[in-house]
């Protein structure tokens, strides 16, 4: 069994720079380019292999090969599953031809590229699709530069293995500096055919979740917060047919998590010279899991998202959701190995490799955290146990969005004054029991929308304290004004790295710190806003926009060529989900003013209301989805047209 | 030109300290300039090779988009500067606001010579090379800088 399919090092070419310069020379002097415009032979950069150059092919089979020694049936890219690392120049026209020998149709969608609608690579979108025995050829100039990935964008291939790193090296100087890279690609894999992940997942809801709360667990429960307590969160969670422990739909108890294609056991080694700036190019290839990455021992400073560079931020830990990448700095100054450690956000597994001065050194796995449990703040509502709360006034109480407030008891609420609650969105409020509320003044609460607002309980209200409801102003004034661009939409949640994380333990990575350096070429606000919803039934894994699968719709989202749209995302369901815009960046509107980051996914948490700013000057159709692979399938898809 | 007077950072080497009040005191002119440009995120040139008891005048341009600082002190010292001020950032997770720093005297009572650069802008700092050290850095320590790009190493003749 290979296990370490690192290769040697070499003298990197930043030693030789310094070399130099110790006499007082800059780099130009010496007559060599800079260490960024080459950063070849400085790497065992992927061990699946690179290819490069203006025409590339690549193959694509099913073929039998061992995955962590055991016989598996993936799909490859040219004899490897993950894929080739696909190295290209930013400036230059690619030519990639895909030859598919599986006896199905497959295509390659090049993810976070920027170009033609013809050759995105999404089929029946914008293509036909490469039928089986046929050549496709892509071509188009490259017009970016960064860590990106491309993948199988028909039914379920993509959970086959059939993706691999894309890495763009930039025509200018990147705003960073480093010595030597590594590409760190995780995926997700099961020896079941994706077909059954998918028919069990339809079957039984939670199918593969194995961490169900036992008796035990109630018992402790009961020790920590009470009888009541424990029985009374028991109860909504089961009003809401879930457990609070379905983070993930797809566990370790089916798959097996891998680095470069490597699993934990086999401890891919990336290898480093003391003192050297390392930069890792991590990209989550997985087809339904987030991971939460850390390097124990070493800070890892964030300098670029999906592919762009942002302002560099100094973490211990970062949370990737399924299509993102992060491209990390770090610099390991000791003769001694470390671990990756990228563990699932259910904390069901991980994915390992080791970085370390010389093959064959690990370090110590640090010790796995408990299994997260969805709180009721991880439904965007803070303090949720509104009961014994009397005389409350809620008037002047606008635009408020309760969506995703699921599962509520405001029994006995008395003497409530909720007048002039305009705009309030309450979709998404389901099994809430509204008894019992006396003497409660509603009038003048306009506009509001209380669609889905199924089986609440209200009962027993009394003088609620709404301070939290302050995040909740305004998104567009009573007049329809727009809020200005790069403003962070209320409910949102960008300073929060999501369920599972402790953010007291060390510093986290939350979507809040991501700055770009510069602003971004269309300076103009949003001309109008396009509010979509993300809905699911987990009971019979239905997964839509807007309440209405794919099947379901008529046609497509229509984005005005060349408007500057806000696109707003609110997540009604209970479970994280990262959406993706094929042809255009989103920027995202974290709250950093002109300074917003772009990126092609977005992690949308439960509960949470997130926005993006969009030029929509990609003519075509582009696909637009959520990139869990089967909440895609199951529905959670929409064709964009602009024109 | 703007000229950017004297930051004093805390730091555990007091040679440095003592080259400062040489400056202040006006006793030593500059045996050369040195043009330095700061950017994101790295310093051209790379590297340095001083003479130690050379007086050497930086001029420092910034050509980026951020604010950088040119700080010079040992490793340790460098460490110690750059984790003090990511833990000032790391309450309310914001960058960029580090203008007008408050590095007082350290807890080793040494000093390290500092200027911060606006974006467009450049300072000068005057700085004479110490005796019996042979290694120091120069660095940006603004949170992440460093990590990203922003140091160089000073080799020092005696």
């Amino acid at each position: 069994m290979t296990t370490n399919n690192a290769a040697g090092l070499t003298l990197s070419r930043r030693q030789l720079l310094k070399r130099g310069a110790a006499f007082g020379l800059g780099a130009s002097a010496l007559g060599l380019a800079p260490a960024w415009a080459d950063p070849w032979g400085q790497s065992n950069a992927y061990p699946q292999g690179a290819v490069e150059g203006n025409d590339i092919a690549l193959a694509i089979r099913r073929e039998t090969l061992e995955i962590n020694g055991r016989s598996a049936r993936p799909i490859t890219i040219n004899g490897t599953s993950p894929g080739p690392m696909i190295r290209l120049r930013e400036g230059q026209d690619a030519t990639l031809r895909v030859t598919n020998l599986l006896d199905e149709p497959t295509s390659i969608h090049w993810h976070g590229l920027i170009l033609p609608a013809q050759v995105d690579g999404a089929p029946g979108i914008s293509f036909a699709g490469i039928d089986p025995g046929e050549t496709f050829v892509y071509r188009f100039p490259v017009v970016q530069h960064g860590t990106y990935w491309y993948h199988s964008h028909s039914g379920l291939q993509e959970q086959l293995g059939h993706a691999g790193p894309i890495v763009i090296d930039a025509a200018e100087r990147e705003p960073f500096r480093y010595d030597r890279e590594h590409v760190v690609m995780l995926t997700d894999w099961t020896y079941e055919e994706p077909a059954s992940v998918f028919r069990n997942l339809k079957s039984a809801e939670g199918y593969y979740n194995l961490q169900e709360r036992t008796v035990a667990d109630f018992l402790a429960e009961v020790r920590e917060n009470g009888f009541r307590e424990t029985a009374r969160t028991r109860a909504m969670w089961a009003r809401m047919r879930m457990s609070s422990r379905d983070i993930a739909d797809v566990t370790a108890s089916t798959y097996t998590y891998l680095v470069n294609g490597q699993a934990p056991e086999q401890n891919w080694t990336a290898l480093f010279k003391p003192g050297e700036r390392l930069r890792l190019r991590f990209i989550n290839g997985s087809a339904m899991t987030y991971f939460d990455v850390r390097i124990p021992g070493l800070k890892m400073t964030v300098v670029a998202a999906d592919g762009q560079p942002v302002q560099p931020v100094p973490v211990d830990e970062f949370r990737i959701a399924v299509a993102e990448t992060y491209d990390v700095i770090v610099m390991p100054e000791a003769d001694t190995a470390y671990t990756v450690f990228a563990e699932t956000m259910d904390r069901s597994g991980f994915a390992r490799a080791t970085l370390a001065p010389r093959l064959g050194m690990q370090a110590e796995l640090p010790e796995r955290r408990r299994i997260a449990d969805r709180g009721m703040e991880a439904m965007g509502a803070h303090d949720m146990d509104h009961a014994g709360m009397e005389d409350m006034d809620h008037s002047r109480m606008e635009g408020m969005d309760h969506a995703g407030m699921e599962g509520m008891d405001h029994s006995r609420m008395e003497g409530m004054d909720h007048s002039r609650m305009e705009g309030m969105d309450h979709a998404g409020m389901e099994g809430m029991d509204h008894s019992q509320m006396e003497g409660m003044d509603h009038s003048r609460m306009e506009g509001m929308d209380h669609s889905r607002m199924e089986g609440m309980d209200h009962s027993r209200m009394e003088g609620m304290d709404h301070a939290e409801g302050q995040r909740a102003a305004s998104p567009a004034n009573a007049q329809g004004d727009l809020l200005p661009a790069g403003t962070a939409q209320p409910g949102s949640q960008y300073d929060q790295a999501g369920i599972g994380i402790d953010p007291d333990e060390r510093r986290i990575l939350v979507y809040r710190d991501l700055k770009a350096f510069r602003p971004w070429p269309d300076r103009r606000g949003p001309e109008r806003e396009m509010e979509i919803h993300l809905t699911g039934n987990m009971e019979r894994y239905m997964w839509s926009f807007d309440g209405r699968t794919f099947s379901q719709v008529d046609g497509p989202l229509h984005f005005r060529k060349d408007e500057r749209l806000r696109l707003i995302l609110v997540n009604d369901t209970m479970m994280e989900h990262p959406i993706h815009l094929h042809g255009m960046w989103m920027e995202l509107e974290n709250g950093a003013g002109e300074l917003i980051p772009r990126k092609h996914t977005i992690n949308v948490k439960p509960g949470e209301r997130v926005s993006a700013l969009i030029t929509a000057d990609a003519e075509g159709s582009w696909a637009f989805h959520c990139h869990l692979l089967y909440h895609m399938d199951a529905g959670m898809f929409r064709v964009v047209k602009v024109s | 030109m703007r000229t950017s007077t004297w930051v004093v950072l805390g730091a555990c080497w007091p040679a440095l300290a003592l080259a400062a009040t040489e400056q202040e005191s006006g006793a030593a002119s500059p045996d050369r300039t040195i043009t330095f440009e700061a950017s994101e995120m790295m310093y051209d040139p790379e590297a340095l090779a001083i003479q130690a008891g050379e007086t050497v005048r930086f001029e420092i341009h910034n050509s980026g988009a951020l604010e950088h600082e040119f700080v010079i002190g040992d490793a340790a010292a460098q460490e110690e500067h750059r984790r003090m001020m990511q833990e000032m950032e790391g309450h309310d997770h914001e960058h960029g606001d580090h203008g007008g720093h408050d590095m007082a005297e350290g807890e080793h009572g040494g000093s390290m010579p500092a200027v911060t650069v606006a974006p467009g802008e450049t300072a000068t700092l005057e700085w004479t090379a110490p005796r019996g050290v042979s290694r120091l850095e120069y660095a940006c320590n603004i949170p992440g800088h460093y990590e990203a790009g922003m140091s160089g190493e000073i080799t020092l003749q005696e």
